[in-house]
């Protein structure tokens, strides 16, 4: 771009052009208007990025693309600096504290000192008549309930009747600067009724005299189960007469996000009477809703800005109370309020990940095939719904992939317990029971004296391949990802072969690529994702999308979706994401849709434009736009590049022809799953795939393990932006380290939170950190824009187990505790040496591998996998496939007709419960109101 | 979060200092601010007035084997002239960044630390408060119901450990005078006093015997993460070798109780019988037994005991073959 105009006159050719990719304020290349970009005679293509499909020289080793004919080989798959990155290095970037409005108060809330009692009263006259203060609120103010998800709305603004959780709000003053608030706040007098509250996950399943919440009909007997799953598939037979098996009752910790941005935001009544909240959102569209639905105003009254956003993780994709609040006491002063959370407020409100009790089945057959996996996962709510319907499908959903199992037997339930809220975090639901059952592979793979990578490589579902329950697998990375960690780690070499105190493990991942339904589920099919595209005078696209950028870089993704179609530079496209005023309605940044969703439907919008422009070119040159190629900022002619029209010259025919240049498009899922209660859960266009290996060091005596070095495969479908990417990889290997090795949410024996601060929640440090090692794969999935898939999620699953399984070979002991804290480890070494007979753990025996006959016979299988996976994905062969073919099923006879005893149930018999060690299950002994008075 | 208002006094000499302490009913030192002013954020026992040392010239003494109250942990680690021993621990200490602001002086004298404590004030609300700072509620230990006496809170200053091995003196200096005394005899078992100060008096500095520098030793933490984290238990050890014999051995475990712990008579009953390997061993078990930690920090008290038999055999480990 050196030949064009720079912004700073006279400067041109002694500045020196950055080769970093970053952009410098009034320093940047661009160039001369209506010349055809930087060079008026246009380069042909840079082939180099156009693929073989269409005329390019791009390898495409996945076979081709319905988007490749808009490759242009402007941006797609070049490591890019995100669109934002300059505002946040140089302090520029607003976040929610930073939003300063003339005039504005500022608001505290008050929190209940209690787990759980009853309001009696609460007299704020005090509080009311002190001097700068402006409004004080309280639970009356605010009737209407909200929550995330439509079916379990149990939130309101500030606690009507009772208080649930320490912390749980209670009301809320704003006054003329923070100290006279907190003065107000402390002035408040409440008089409460304590009850008795409930701690321990396993008495939420008991019936309870005060059910922390009453969901009337609906509500499960008289006990504090919020959500109940029960689903079985298969020939769960044959998986209990299983050879091999690893049954590991887990317990996992509860987690927080840890995100560097506490909770802050600003609301306004603007004198036009409208509502503007600003807030680090990472769903605007859900708080847009509830904010309608708590101030009982219409959602045109209402503006949600978002602002840049530190960090959320699943941590700030609920709509909040204190959101409400601002709003409320906003509305009763008529003045902005600014409400700024402390760190131990973040904790409070939570939406962590679940504290879970895990039981894990793994069973494999004589041939080495996983004959099922049987889940009960008893996970702990806190004392709200948010996502846990969701999570408590996930738990168990979210593990019939990527291998093929014989059966499936999965018990989950989520309990209202008197703590602060569980929710969504990153890789929702899936983590903890993830790791469980890849520990179990591992064990069976050591009962089994094979590979346990050669166990995962023999046991794959194909591409094009339908799970047990249902799921589409389209394109599946799964067999490249652990033959790449494989090969760079040095596996072979290491596995089962290094002193006491070292080891190697391996783990892998399957993740959604986007919800397949969305939350707010519309019988009009209301789209996942929409965007608009505006071009004017300037030739600039403007990008109207409601899809929220909260660090993972979906500004950029989408910036670079626009650009490649339209073959412009990204400081071409302007992104305007942040209000819902402007923007169109997406769902939100969470599930990992928004690369998927948003992308496809840019790409779409893109197109339109495209398709207006050159109808344009095609006007002024006389070609059709068939042998027209859109190049950088000029539109030439096929074969001889000289002869063409500029960008700015075709727009503005454009718009001389037909008026402002808009164009727009939407993205919806294709329909898919199965009918059975439950089916859409976990339900995803694409999936994403990835494959880990982790190398420890474990010290014997103190139980400290430290990571080496990560291997970090992740299929993420096609890097739209390879630096991206790696930085997602990376970032997830630090988040799950943190809690297979030391982040916990720890509650005294008071059922009091005693680490709400980050010196005390011990989330890694740059010391802990190792080296990890990105490795991407591309699967090219047929549906994802330009074949990409998630990137932001899935990552982090896999270093759990590898981290796991790492330890087992090092020092033989089996994890089933996370963290693996090394007081916990030092305790299980210390049962482990008593068991072994040795006095000193520095003489502990290592474990040893000897492959019996299966594992070469399970060599042979993952070959003749890898050539059936070749002609799925590669050579298109499409034939049916079902999970159940590797078990001599006929994918296209139902399962049932099949088999007799093949199971696919969702409501379970007493049989079934009857396992008193299931923990879930009894979340079943209640019969729901509604239907009490059958029996 | 903010801070309760307080008043700031900059006095710019060690005299002021003093003079102005003595005026004062209720105050706080401050130097670097690292544990003060946070705890002061989690209004954990604020004081309206607060004297500043940054000013007072005479405390910033740094040679062999005079410190300073007010050398920054940062400048001990990093001077070469600083005991190698002392210059290990203060290297441990928090973060870099809380290291070039903390000084000697705030690090000895550093609040003890607990789970029910070091919170905020709404957390603290919450359990109704606890013994170290009631809010005039009279309330009672959190760690230990139903005893009404002692504060369990621990002390988790690195330094202490390396000082007491050394055999360092303290001194304090008060409107009234001066006074010294062993290091280990500066600290009183209770997490609330903690120390033998008195109103008005503050530490002016440590010195170490003319011979420290015959003086090897080393310093094992347990804290989970390498850098931020407390100290749940350590162990400096100082041993003094001439002609291949061991002449001098000195223990201290600090992390572990409200006080630090000075171990050297087990490790001069050790001495006596010296045999290497199981010497070590010996001596490490009775450390174990010798230091009660309760559970407040962040690891359960029977494994911070046990881990300071690890920490005390691998602070030792150079005498293996002795």
């Amino acid at each position: 771009m050196g030949k064009g105009y720079r912004q700073a006159p006279g400067k041109s050719g002694s500045s020196k052009k950055r080769t970093d990719g970053k952009r410098e304020a009034g320093q940047q290349d661009f160039g001369v208007p209506g010349s055809g970009g930087s060079d008026p005679h246009s380069k042909l293509q840079d082939l180099d990025y156009v693929p073989e499909s269409v005329g390019g020289w791009k390898k495409q080793p996945r076979g081709p693309h319905v988007h490749d004919q808009h490759v242009t080989g402007t941006t797609i798959g070049k490591s890019t600096p995100l669109v934002d990155a300059n505002w946040k290095m140089t302090g520029q970037a607003q976040y929610g504290d930073d939003i300063r409005l003339p005039g504005e108060l500022i608001g505290k809330i008050l929190r209940s000192p209690h787990h759980y009692a009853k309001i009696n009263s609460i007299d704020t006259s005090a509080a009311e008549s002190m001097e700068g203060v402006f409004a004080v609120a309280t639970g009356q103010d605010s009737a209407n309930r909200f929550g995330v998800l439509p079916v379990t709305k149990d939130e309101h603004a500030m606690a009507r009747e009772k208080v649930r959780h320490v912390g749980d709000l209670v009301a809320c003053v704003c006054a003329i600067d923070e100290a006279t608030a907190i003065d107000a706040m402390n002035a408040i007098s409440v008089d409460y009724e304590v009850l008795p509250s409930i701690h321990d996950m396993e008495d939420g399943l008991l019936d309870s005299e005060n059910p922390i919440h009453d969901r009337g009909k609906y509500h499960i007997g008289e006990s504090n189960v919020q959500k109940r799953v029960f689903q079985q598939f298969g020939d769960l037979d044959s998986m209990e007469s299983a050879p091999f098996r690893h049954e590991a009752d887990w317990e996992v910790a509860g987690l927080h996000h840890g995100f560097t941005e506490p909770h802050a935001v600003v609301a306004h009544w603007d004198p036009s009477g409208r509502l503007t909240v600003w807030s680090p959102q990472q769903v605007p569209h859900y708080l847009h809703r509830a904010l309608s639905a708590v101030l009982e105003i219409p959602m045109h009254q209402i503006n949600v800005h978002r602002t840049f956003v530190g960090g959320g993780f699943g941590g700030k994709s609920d709509p909040f109370p204190h959101e409400m609040c601002a709003a409320i006491l906003a509305r009763k002063c008529g003045r902005p309020v600014r409400i700024n959370f402390d760190r131990e407020e973040v904790y409070w409100i939570n939406r962590g990940r679940h504290p879970s009790r895990i039981q894990m089945g793994v069973f494999a057959d004589d041939d080495g095939r996983i004959a099922g996996i049987e889940t009960d996962a008893l996970i702990d709510g806190g004392a709200f719904a948010s996502f846990g319907h969701v999570t408590t499908y996930y738990n168990g959903v979210l593990h019939t992939a990527p291998y093929e199992i014989g059966g499936f037997n999965y018990t989950g339930a989520r309990v209202w317990t008197n703590k602060p809220a569980s929710g969504a975090m990153r890789g929702h639901g899936a983590v903890n029971s993830r790791c469980a059952v890849e520990v179990g592979l591992d064990a069976v793979a050591e009962q089994m004296s094979v590979d346990p990578m050669t166990l995962r490589l023999a046991n794959l579902l194909p591409p094009h391949s339908r799970t047990i329950t249902g799921f589409r697998i389209t394109s599946t990375g799964m067999r490249e990802c652990l033959a790449k960690v494989r090969e760079q780690s040095g596996w072979d070499e290491k596995f089962r072969n290094m002193p006491l105190g070292r080891g190697i493990g391996v783990g892998c991942g399957f993740f959604i690529s986007g919800s397949g339904l969305p939350i707010h589920w519309d019988p009009e099919n209301f789209p996942h994702a929409t965007v608009h595209l505006q071009c004017d005078m300037d030739g600039g696209v403007t990008v109207h999308t409601g899809a929220a950028e909260i660090g993972q870089g979906s500004d950029t993704a989408v910036s670079q979706a626009v650009a490649e179609v339209l073959a412009l530079p990204l400081d071409m496209i302007r992104i305007r994401s942040k209000e819902t005023d402007t923007a169109p309605v997406d769902l939100g940044s969470y599930s990992s849709r928004v690369t998927f969703m948003n992308c496809n439907a840019a790409i779409r919008a893109a197109i339109e434009l495209r398709g207006k422009v050159m109808k344009a070119a095609h006007e002024i040159t006389g070609y059709h736009p068939d042998v027209l190629v859109i190049g950088d900022r000029r539109i030439y002619y096929k074969h001889d590049p000289a002869v063409g029209v500029s960008w700015l010259e075709a727009v503005h025919k454009a718009q001389a022809d037909v008026g402002s240049l808009i164009a727009t498009g939407a993205y919806r899922t294709a329909p898919m799953g199965g009918v059975h209660k439950g089916a859409a859960a976990g339900l995803a266009p694409a999936y994403s795939f990835s494959a880990y290996v982790a190398e420890v060091e474990v010290d014997v005596e103190t139980g400290f393990v430290k990571v080496i070095k990560a291997w970090a495969a992740h299929d993420c479908g096609k890097a739209l932006n390879p630096l991206a990417v790696k930085g997602q990889i990376i970032g997830s290997c630090h988040m799950g380290m943190g809690q297979v090795l030391s982040e916990e949410m720890k509650y005294g024996r008071d059922g009091h939170l005693m680490n709400p601060d980050l010196l005390d929640y011990k989330i890694m440090s740059v010391h802990e950190m190792p080296e990890v090692v990105p490795i991407i794969v591309e699967s090219n999935d047929p549906e994802g824009p330009f074949g990409a898939k998630e990137a932001g999620e899935g990552p982090l699953l896999p270093i759990l187990p590898a981290v796991c399984n790492a330890i087992y070979d090092a020092i033989g002991i089996r994890i089933d505790e996370l963290p693996v804290t090394p007081d916990r480890l030092h305790k299980k070494i210390e049962k482990h040496c008593k068991q072994t007979g040795v006095d000193d753990p520095l003489d502990l025996p290592v474990p040893r591998y000897e492959p019996s006959p299966l594992q070469q016979q399970l060599v042979e299988r993952a070959e003749a996998h890898a050539a059936r996976d070749y002609q799925r994905d590669i050579q298109d062969d499409r034939s049916s496939y079902v999970n159940g073919v590797l078990f001599g099923f006929d994918p296209d006879i139902p399962m049932s007709e099949q088999k007799e005893g093949w199971r696919e149930s969702v409501t379970p018999t007493a049989e079934d419960l009857a396992d008193p060690k299931k923990r879930a299950a009894k979340a079943w002994s209640h019969v729901e109101r509604r239907h009490q008075g059958d029996a | 979060m903010r801070m309760p208002p307080f008043t700031l006094h900059t006095p710019n000499n060690l005299a002021k200092a003093l003079a102005l302490a003595a005026e004062l009913d209720s105050f706080d030192w401050i130097s670097g601010g690292t544990d003060l002013l946070p705890n002061y954020k989690w209004k954990l026992n604020s004081k309206p007035d607060v004297i500043s040392l940054s000013k007072v010239q005479e405390l910033t003494a740094l040679s062999g084997t005079v410190i300073g109250a007010m050398v920054r942990i940062h400048d001990l680690a990093n001077n070469d002239e600083v005991h190698p021993l002392i210059r290990e621990t203060a290297g441990t200490i928090a973060s870099v960044m809380i290291r070039r602001s903390a000084t000697v002086g705030g690090n000895i004298c550093l609040d003890t630390r607990c789970y029910w404590f070091n919170q905020t004030e709404e957390w603290r609300r919450s359990i109704d408060w606890c013994h170290k700072c009631d809010c005039d509620t009279g309330a009672d230990c959190r760690v230990i119901p139903n005893q009404n006496t002692l504060c369990v809170a621990t002390y988790q200053a690195d330094l202490a450990a390396a000082f007491i091995a050394l055999d360092a003196t303290i001194h304090l200096a008060s409107a009234t005078g001066a006074r010294s005394m062993p290091f280990a005899d500066f600290f009183e078992l209770d997490g609330m006093t903690r120390n033998v100060l008195k109103p008005g008096e503050l530490v002016t500095h440590v010195t170490l015997p003319d011979d420290a520098k015959n003086w090897q030793g080393a310093y094992q933490k347990l804290r989970l993460r390498e850098t931020w984290d407390f100290p749940e238990a350590g162990v400096a050890a100082a041993w003094k070798i001439s002609d291949g014999k061991i002449t001098g051995l000195r223990v201290a475990t600090t992390g572990c109780e409200s006080i630090p712990g000075d171990h050297s008579d087990l490790a001069q009953d050790a001495l006596v019988e010296w045999v290497g390997k199981d010497s070590i061993r010996a001596l490490a078990e009775d450390v174990r037994k010798a230091v009660k930690p309760v559970s407040n920090t962040y690891f359960p008290p029977a494994y911070r005991r046990k881990m300071l038999r690890v920490l005390t055999r691998r602070a030792l480990a150079p005498l293996e073959h002795l």
